[in-house]
């Protein structure tokens, strides 16, 4: 339980925190036009794809974390959304050590500007991955253990009545 | 039933909890825009009481601020792939103020000696063209460190007598260090390189920023900054921001 809100809350602040107002000033369709526009320079500095890639990547990600994060959250699919959320962690993870090993100084964009991309960065995105994986786990482990006693009281009743 | 009573109170665990982060979130988040949003800078605050390395007109409604090393490859890509477009479309029609900072960083050899021979080219008024040419033949001077030959080359020979008279009291400096000319004091030394105070102010500045690394850039908009960002970004990505910003 601890472990999915914090997974959830991973993905609310970084989803928060990529639509923000990047100077100060109130939110406002613009101020979310300007967030993202901004998040695409970010995404397009890591060189790895194409710019209307890159631009179509800034637009969708944020909405996507705040979606998986409220996901994860509900408890719904549980099973399914933590593995979701593995892959998404995973991807993030190998793409930051790719432009670490590259030598590409640059932000990295994933909780806001301002972050640099160094050991520090990897450090946490490795933890965060432990914890998905983690989650992921413990949702396949409460599932089986919910089925094994559902299977078992079924298997009792087809002895009964085969009695 | 102690199965629904169970559903029922993670239910209402969980409707809490979302409550709660919704409520939190905004507010941390917020703990960190204060922390990280750099102080709201008005346009006209840029300081340019130094040599101006600028292009475009000052009233431009967008100022982009470029912390640089003329001998490191991300800045020449950045350059050559992103600020020649803007230069050539934004600058020219007014919309944005393109601000010159040098950065020059210790592990590149001639990005000092570079960015005193762009300063002494400002006070001629050629500072596009030199820094173009340098950045069109970084991969050239960066080898054998001939950065006066493309000076040259930028400008007529009678500027170009001018800008190498200046130069004459620059000593070389050591590998992208600030020159022993320019005292730690904060004040050049009496008979040092006229340029290095220039160099030197930029660099203080970049540390407030904190320039980490090399390009780095900011925006000022209507007394709002954007940035810093650091790295190489595409035109099209940059224009599509540019647009946004002017558009609100």
């Amino acid at each position: 339980m601890i472990g999915r809100i914090g997974l959830a809350g991973i993905f609310l602040v970084a989803a928060y925190a990529k639509l923000k107002p990047q100077a100060p000033g109130p939110w406002s369709a613009g101020s979310v036009k300007t967030s993202l526009s901004m998040f695409a320079m970010q995404v397009d500095s890591f060189q790895l794809l194409s710019s209307s890639s890159a631009d179509l990547v800034a637009h969708t990600l944020p909405f996507f974390e705040l979606f998986l994060g409220l996901w994860i959250l509900s408890g719904i699919a549980l099973r399914l959304s933590s593995v979701v959320s593995t892959l998404l962690l995973g991807g993030f993870f190998a793409t930051l050590i790719r432009t670490y090993l590259m030598g590409l100084e640059i932000n990295c964009g994933c909780f806001g500007p301002g972050e640099r991309l160094g050991p520090k960065r990897l450090a946490l995105e490795s933890l965060m991955v432990v914890l998905s994986l983690a989650v992921t786990a413990g949702a396949f482990i409460v599932a089986r253990r919910k089925s094994v006693p559902a299977e078992s009281a079924t298997s009792a009743v087809g002895l009964e009545q085969a009695r | 039933m102690e199965l629904r009573r169970a559903a029922k109170g993670w239910r209402a665990a969980g409707i809490v909890i979302i409550a709660a982060i919704l409520v939190a979130i905004p507010a941390l988040a917020t703990k960190q825009t204060a922390k990280h949003t750099p102080p709201v800078t008005k346009t006209a605050a840029v300081p340019d009481e130094y040599i101006v390395k600028a292009i475009g007109s000052k009233s431009a409604p967008v100022t982009m601020e470029v912390f640089s090393d003329y001998q490191c490859p991300s800045c020449g890509s950045l350059y050559e792939q992103t600020l020649k477009p803007l230069i050539a479309d934004y600058v020219a029609s007014g919309k944005v103020y393109l601000v010159h900072r040098d950065f020059p960083l210790p592990l590149h050899k001639y990005g000092y000696e570079a960015a005193r021979w762009v300063n002494a080219a400002a006070l001629v008024g050629k500072y596009p063209e030199v820094e173009a040419a340098l950045y069109d033949n970084q991969a050239a001077w960066s080898v054998d460190g001939n950065i006066q030959k493309y000076v040259a080359a930028a400008m007529s020979p009678v500027d170009f007598k001018r800008v190498d008279k200046m130069m004459e009291v620059c000593p070389p400096p050591a590998a992208g260090v600030s020159p022993a000319s320019y005292s730690q004091t904060g004040k050049p030394a009496a008979h040092g390189c006229p340029f290095d105070a220039s160099i030197e102010k930029d660099k203080a500045l970049g540390n407030t920023v904190p320039v980490s690394a090399t390009p780095t850039f900011r925006f000022y908009y209507k007394g709002k900054t954007y940035g810093p960002m650091s790295g190489v970004v595409s035109w099209p990505i940059m224009k599509q921001f540019l647009d946004q910003v002017i558009s609100q």
